[in-house]
């Protein structure tokens, strides 16, 4: 088993580097024909012609740029991203500030998303055939029709402005001292042993958290219900019907265990768009995380942090997809016995 | 036979689904079409002695704006109007162009096989891992903020959605028999891929088609929200929500206007979408019949 799910990272590995490579290379290209001059824009405005091209000789602008792409990628493996144009800081520093915000909010969202998923499936194939269930249905296309960030943004107006129930910007409340561990704030908190601040970034997180699991719940819900309906007509079904036992125990006890793994695949999928979801609702709610990272620097044309922080994004998504087929491997009987 | 299949053919246009998304779509695509005739005042007409009025039927609203004002006195229904030609010219022309790309590809990866199918499936790989958001997002850098470039950068991004689905399809209808004897008969490749083929998979076609109008409104609105889509001079749904996110506090009903706009439109593709597939899916049909 252990021997297998390494076989598995080994050849998802072999196939993400690649990858990561092209992405890289895509991503340097388009950033380069963009029509403004990062020499010229990490200069004092008041710099002269020759100071600006000393600059961009510097920053090795004025070679060829297959050239420029692999002086880049050096130091990229090296584990060097850079200096931001903007903040005039390590890149490496500034995403292993926010990375770990990202991933927060992601998880939890996930979590949201996958009992909001499940709860939901369950109901709607419970109520197939009745008016309840068509009346589920269509509600659960209205859901879809509403994006990630619509329900951020009605969040806010609702409990945050209407009715002052959450706070809606930033990680923690400024009266606390921020803990330094690992990042991860729900942990380094727990670290501290200071459950009123563990409570405080809980809060913090709960209104963009809820509004991105939510979107991400209704394709969820739909392929439990789809898969639930296929197992349904399956013989082993049948019989445990014929045995007479009861509705709920076949629906919990042998439906279930097999509608889950298309449901698995598919929430593979949604994590790597639910990551990708994150990045608006960070700027939404003010969330110091990659996405907020991200839109400054597209705002300020901060090559190096746009870079960085695109690869930071692929790579995180590959790993969950490295993930999410590992467990399918773990839970899938019939791909270990193979 | 032929009067069963005829019957089939348009059963779709019972569907309620179809029905309620045609009309809304419908509605909007009317909007954006007559926005000049029908917008009560200059969207960009600005008055700063009536700044955020609430819309007419609330306290305090006054009937010349049925909708209310915006932070700088621009009339929001005439805002809102002009904001959906904004949306369905980016709806139409991005999804188009992603449909053109992605079907193209998807049925020469799925047709031929082999090493094309490689290359193409690579190429999808590689666009899957990036988050969505994050590839427009540099796309856009790289473009330049505007109306075309968001189009561009929607085509580029969104035509893996149709590359993927398709050309599981596409290789599911090769193998069918009558593709087979088209072969035999002396059917070229050009001749059995539009007869024999494209038939089959154009019912998941405009599926993911509607779909992804949806998409293309809910992203146009993404990149005008962080300011990357039209200029100030001109209106979009985006860019009214990042507005009146400076005035929560004073108003509610800016915010919720342009959301109910893009909720209401995507909406509409997603029952269009939605209902064509469940009229349009053999197997989806076969099951019903079971």
């Amino acid at each position: 088993m252990i021997v297998q799910l390494l076989g598995l990272f080994a050849r998802r590995l072999l196939v993400a580097i690649p990858i990561l490579f092209v992405v890289s290379a895509l991503v340097f290209v388009v950033l380069r024909v963009l029509p403004v001059d990062p020499a010229a824009m990490s200069m004092p405005p008041n710099a002269t012609k020759s100071e600006i091209e000393a600059k961009r000789q510097e920053m090795g602008l004025d070679r060829p740029l297959p050239e420029q792409y692999a002086i880049w990628l050096g130091k990229t493996l090296k584990g060097d991203f850079g200096a931001s144009i903007h903040f005039r800081r390590a890149v490496s520093s500034l995403i292993a500030e926010t990375l770990p915000a990202t991933i927060e909010l992601a998880l939890l969202a996930m979590l949201l998303a996958a009992g909001l998923g499940f709860a939901g499936g369950l109901l709607l194939f419970h109520w197939r055939g009745t008016w309840r269930g068509e009346a589920a249905d269509l509600g659960s296309t209205m859901l879809m029709s509403a994006p990630d960030f619509l329900w951020g943004l009605l969040f806010i107006l609702a409990f945050g402005v209407l009715w002052p129930l959450l706070p809606f910007t930033g990680r923690l409340a400024s009266s606390f001292a921020r803990p330094v561990h690992t990042g991860f704030l729900l942990l380094d908190t727990l670290i501290e042993g200071r459950l009123d601040m563990f409570l405080d970034v809980l809060k913090h997180m709960l209104l963009p958290a809820t509004a991105l699991g939510l979107a991400f719940s209704v394709p969820i819900m739909r392929v439990l219900r789809s898969s639930l309906y296929e197992i349904d007509h399956a013989d082993y079904i049948r019989q445990a019907r014929l045995r007479g036992v009861s509705e709920k125990r076949i629906l919990l006890r042998h439906a279930l265990k097999n509608a889950i793994l298309p449901t698995l695949t598919l929430m593979g999928v949604q994590f790597g768009f639910l990551f990708g979801g994150t990045l608006l609702i960070e700027v939404i709610y003010s969330y110091p995380g990659l996405g907020n990272l991200m839109v400054d620097a597209v705002r300020n044309a901060d090559l190096p942090i746009i870079q960085a922080v695109a690869l930071a994004y692929a790579a995180v998504v590959l790993v969950i997809n490295m993930i999410v087929d590992g467990l399918y491997l773990v839970l899938n009987p019939r791909l270990r016995a193979a | 036979m032929g009067k069963r299949l005829a019957r089939q053919d348009l059963a779709f246009l019972r569907s309620g689904r179809v029905i309620a998304g045609a009309i809304l779509v419908g509605t909007v695509m009317i909007c954006a079409l007559f926005a000049p005739l029908l917008v009560p005042h200059d969207p960009q007409e600005q008055n700063l002695i009536t700044t955020l009025v609430p819309p007419a039927w609330s306290a305090g609203g006054d009937p010349e704006f049925l909708l209310g004002t915006d932070s700088l006195g621009r009339d929001v229904l005439s805002r809102l109007l002009y904001g959906a030609r904004v949306a369905m010219t980016v709806a139409i022309l991005a999804s188009l162009g992603a449909m053109l790309i992605g079907a193209t590809l998807a049925h020469i990866a799925g047709y031929f096989g082999g090493k094309v199918d490689w290359v193409i499936g690579r190429a999808v790989d590689v666009w899957m891992s990036f988050p969505p958001v994050v590839l427009s997002l540099v796309l856009m850098t790289g473009l330049g903020a505007g109306i075309s470039s968001v189009i561009l950068a929607i085509v580029l991004v969104d035509w893996t959605r149709f590359c993927r689905v398709l050309r599981a399809e596409v290789l599911v209808t090769r193998r069918q028999d009558y593709v087979a004897a088209a072969r035999l008969v002396g059917f070229g490749h050009w001749r059995t891929l539009t007869r024999e083929i494209l038939p089959a998979t154009m019912p998941l076609l405009i599926t993911l088609f509607s779909i992804e109008m949806g998409i293309a409104v809910i992203v146009e609105a993404i990149l005008s929200f962080v300011g990357m889509s039209v200029g100030a001079n001109q209106s979009a749904w985006g860019q009214m929500i990042a507005d009146a996110r400076q005035t929560i506090y004073e108003s509610g009903w800016n915010l919720v206007l342009p959301m109910l706009a893009i909720f209401v439109t995507v909406l509409g593709f997603n029952l269009l979408g939605d209902g064509l597939r469940r009229s349009l899916d053999p197997r989806l049909m076969q099951a019903r019949e079971l």
